[in-house]
């Protein structure tokens, strides 16, 4: 379990994590979700205990991480964002050292190392240098030495970045297999599809505050029914906003020069009404997208912005 | 603890993956300092000078000498006339490659075919110039005594015209020495044994021991550059981010440092071994000062890979950090007395370079290695050493975390 109580991180006057609070339970996968810069990678950094928090604590598997750094320590794996290997060791060696570092010792070491290089497929690989594996096979290496040692409690920074589909997809099997063994797992990304198939419960990351935050379904919920639809083409904003008014149920989520974005209910029976409305503002509309409720337009809802920008 | 052997097993499998560049931190300080001595050492002057203190003041004097003066040789000898008192100073001081003496009567004795002795002293710090000398003097006495047997009456000629009055004008004398040069490396399959006895005498001081005087820099500098190379691992850790992972898990930085020390520790010491047997092998360096010597250069080269830890920390990048420490190793190298030998370099350098790290290491090494440490002196400086390692290691791992962020 890893509970985070008013987490809060400055860098000389920025404030990169402000506020934030949430709870990750055993067996289950807890998606952080938000746009380069929102603050993931400093929230795994002051619960894994590379960074000194500025305010607030964290509490893993029931230690506190700046009083007992230690025992938090050693329940927990990180998998960090960046790919960080010995690139001049053979895989095996990596993952023996790592394995070493978190105490295995002898028989159980070598068991570990045997089986992480299969779960992660690179047994035929396990006496080459990293240096000589494609960028893939080294994201599923850095995975691979975040669990060497069954970690209770696993953190993961973005682990599928730059990963091609098919090995994305093992990647997301292996984190799922890790909750399901009933590790805690913590999963950061700016993936949307990602975070929708993986996590049970979320937390939206934005400016270093939490937007939102629950199960997939209560966050769907806080939607509504509503469909996200986007016009994209010239228009007023101040018009467009005025002229949206008379239209029964439907919220204007962000408005810019070039487009629109609206929560919607039934947006394909309402389509043809909103389109006349908007175009008696004297916009030219180019482009409509209509979209189901979504993290997507949860996000876009909430900030004003796509979150992959 | 254990994770201490680990970290320390780790980094000596990463070295040993990375030889070719442990070779080239062994190599190039060894490749440049064999070309210095080269080029510099040994004899310290590309010219032999050779001091002539003439008691008889006669022809044959002259002859003798201006033979320095023929051909190939006149680049190679300069011949200086000196007072005896002032000549023999002079050698004590390591100033000329030779001393003739040529003693009162030598020209008379020679010319009437009496035994006649010359004495040459030579400098025992050059190896090939006072033999250069040596033989040329060999060669014109050998000669001398057949031209006196071959053309006694000549000789007699010019004896009776030179000795007691005037001497007869410097080209004269040099075609005559020459005459004496040619015929001499003609005549000297056939030589009869010469009357004219070379005594040959090695002047005072040590003699000229490459092991002695430029080995123990070598390894010092093997040393010292390997140091920099090392320490250069610390950056290649955060770049590689793990570093980052070291300092999550559940193990103290202190020990990561450690290990990776452990392990450069083991790596200098291994060459310092090889190093030394080397040395034994090549210079006959003696063998019950091996194990100090050996514990003296692991420790020297621990030491000096913490130093440079601290400027690599110390750095605001990876690429300033690789600048500095070059920018620092070259100096230290120069100043150390690994390349110039400190009674070599002028005063204010030398005092300048005895305390440098690796110049302060070399003196000790030296006196190790001669068999004449002060066993005061070394244990504080096997003292300082160690604590400066040991200092150095608990500031950078209480700062690591810090660093790494
Ligand atoms: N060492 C640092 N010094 C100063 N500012 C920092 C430092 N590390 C991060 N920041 C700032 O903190 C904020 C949050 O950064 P963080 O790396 O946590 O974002 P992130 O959500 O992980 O982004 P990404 O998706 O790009 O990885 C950013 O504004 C970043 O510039
Ligand atoms: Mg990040």
């Amino acid at each position: 379990m890893i509970e985070v109580e008013t987490l809060r991180k400055e860098y000389d006057g920025l404030v990169a994590v402000d506020d934030v609070s949430f709870v990750a339970r055993p067996g289950g996968i807890f998606g952080l979700l938000g746009p380069n810069g929102a603050g993931k990678s400093t929230t795994i950094g002051c619960i894994s205990g590379l960074l000194s928090p500025t305010g607030g604590r964290v509490r893993v598997q029931g230690h506190d991480v700046a009083r007992e750094p230690r025992a938090a320590k050693a329940r927990m794996g990180v998998v960090p964002q960046e790919v960080a290997l010995y690139e001049d060791l053979a895989a095996e060696e990596n993952l023996r050292f790592w394995g070493e570092a978190y105490g295995l010792r002898s028989g159980r070491l070598a068991e570990r190392v045997r089986t992480v290089l299969e779960t992660v497929g690179l047994l035929d690989r396990a006496e080459d240098r990293v240096e000589t594996f494609s960028g893939g096979m080294k994201r599923r290496l850095n995975f691979g030495c975040g669990i060497v040692h069954e970690p209770e409690v696993l953190l993961l920074d973005e682990p599928t970045v730059g990963v091609d589909p098919q090995s994305r997809v093992r990647l997301l099997d292996l984190v799922r297999e890790q909750a399901a063994a009933g590790v805690c797992v913590l999963y950061t990304t700016h993936y949307m599809e990602e975070a929708e198939a993986l996590c049970d419960r979320l937390a939206i990351l934005d400016h270093g505050r939490i937007i939102a935050s629950g199960t997939l379904e209560e966050l769907r919920g806080s939607m509504g029914e509503r469909d996200l639809v986007r016009l994209a083409g010239t228009l007023d904003p101040a018009a467009v906003r005025e002229a949206v008014r008379s239209l029964a149920g439907v919220e204007v989520v962000a408005v810019g020069e070039d487009q629109v974005a609206l929560a919607v209910p039934e947006a394909s029976r309402r389509l043809p009404e909103i389109l006349n409305t908007v175009a008696g503002t004297g916009a030219a509309v180019r482009e409509t997208t209509v979209t189901r409720p979504s993290l997507e337009s949860l996000f876009i809802r909430l900030t004003g912005k796509e979150l992959r920008e | 603890m254990r994770f201490l052997l680990s970290a320390a097993r780790k980094d000596l499998l990463r070295i040993k993956n990375d030889w070719p560049a442990l070779l080239l931190w062994i190599g190039i300080p060894l490749m440049v300092g064999g070309l210095i001595v080269l080029v510099f050492g040994g004899d310290a002057a590309p010219q032999a000078k050779l001091l002539v203190a003439d008691n008889d003041g006669t022809l044959i004097g002259r002859l003798l000498t201006g033979g320095f003066q023929q051909g190939p040789l006149a680049d190679l000898v300069v011949v200086e006339p000196v007072e005896p008192a002032e000549g023999r100073r002079r050698m004590e001081d390591g100033d000329a490659s030779g001393l003739l003496i040529i003693p009162e009567g030598f020209g008379g004795a020679v010319l009437d075919g009496e035994p006649a002795a010359l004495e040459l002293v030579t400098n025992p710090s050059q190896t090939v110039l006072p033999e250069i000398l040596e033989e040329t003097l060999d060669i014109e006495l050998e000669a001398a005594e057949v031209i006196r047997r071959i053309f006694d009456d000549p000789i007699d000629r010019i004896a009776s015209g030179v000795v007691g009055d005037g001497l007869p004008a410097d080209t004269a004398v040099s075609t005559i020495a020459t005459a004496f040069n040619r015929s001499g490396e003609q005549a000297s399959p056939w030589l009869l044994p010469p009357a004219i006895e070379l005594e040959t005498v090695a002047g005072e001081g040590e003699e000229f021991d490459f092991g002695r005087a430029f080995f123990p820099g070598m390894l010092i500098l093997a040393i010292l550059f390997m140091a920099s190379g090392l320490s250069i691992d610390v950056w290649s850790e955060r770049r590689q981010g793990t570093l980052e992972r070291a300092l999550v898990a559940p193990r103290s930085p202190g020990l990561w440092l450690a290990g990776k020390w452990l392990a450069g520790s083991a790596a200098l010491a291994a060459v310092s071994a090889i190093g030394l047997a080397a040395g034994r092998w090549l210079f006959g360096i003696q063998a019950e000062n091996m194990p100090l010597a050996f514990l003296w250069l692991a420790l020297v080269g621990l030491a000096l890979l913490a130093l440079f830890t601290v400027v690599q920390v110390l750095a605001r990048s990876e690429r300033a950090a690789n600048v500095m420490v070059n920018a620092m190793t070259l100096p230290l190298a120069m100043l150390g007395g690994s390349f110039f030998p400190f009674e070599a370099m002028p005063e204010w350098m030398a005092s300048l370079g005895r305390l440098t790290p690796n110049g302060w290491a070399l003196l000790r090494l030296r006196a190790v290695m001669d068999g004449a440490p002060e066993p005061g002196i070394l244990a504080v400086s096997f003292a300082t050493a160690a604590g400066l390692a040991l200092a150095i290691g608990w500031l950078v791992s209480r700062r690591l975390r810090a660093w790494a962020a």
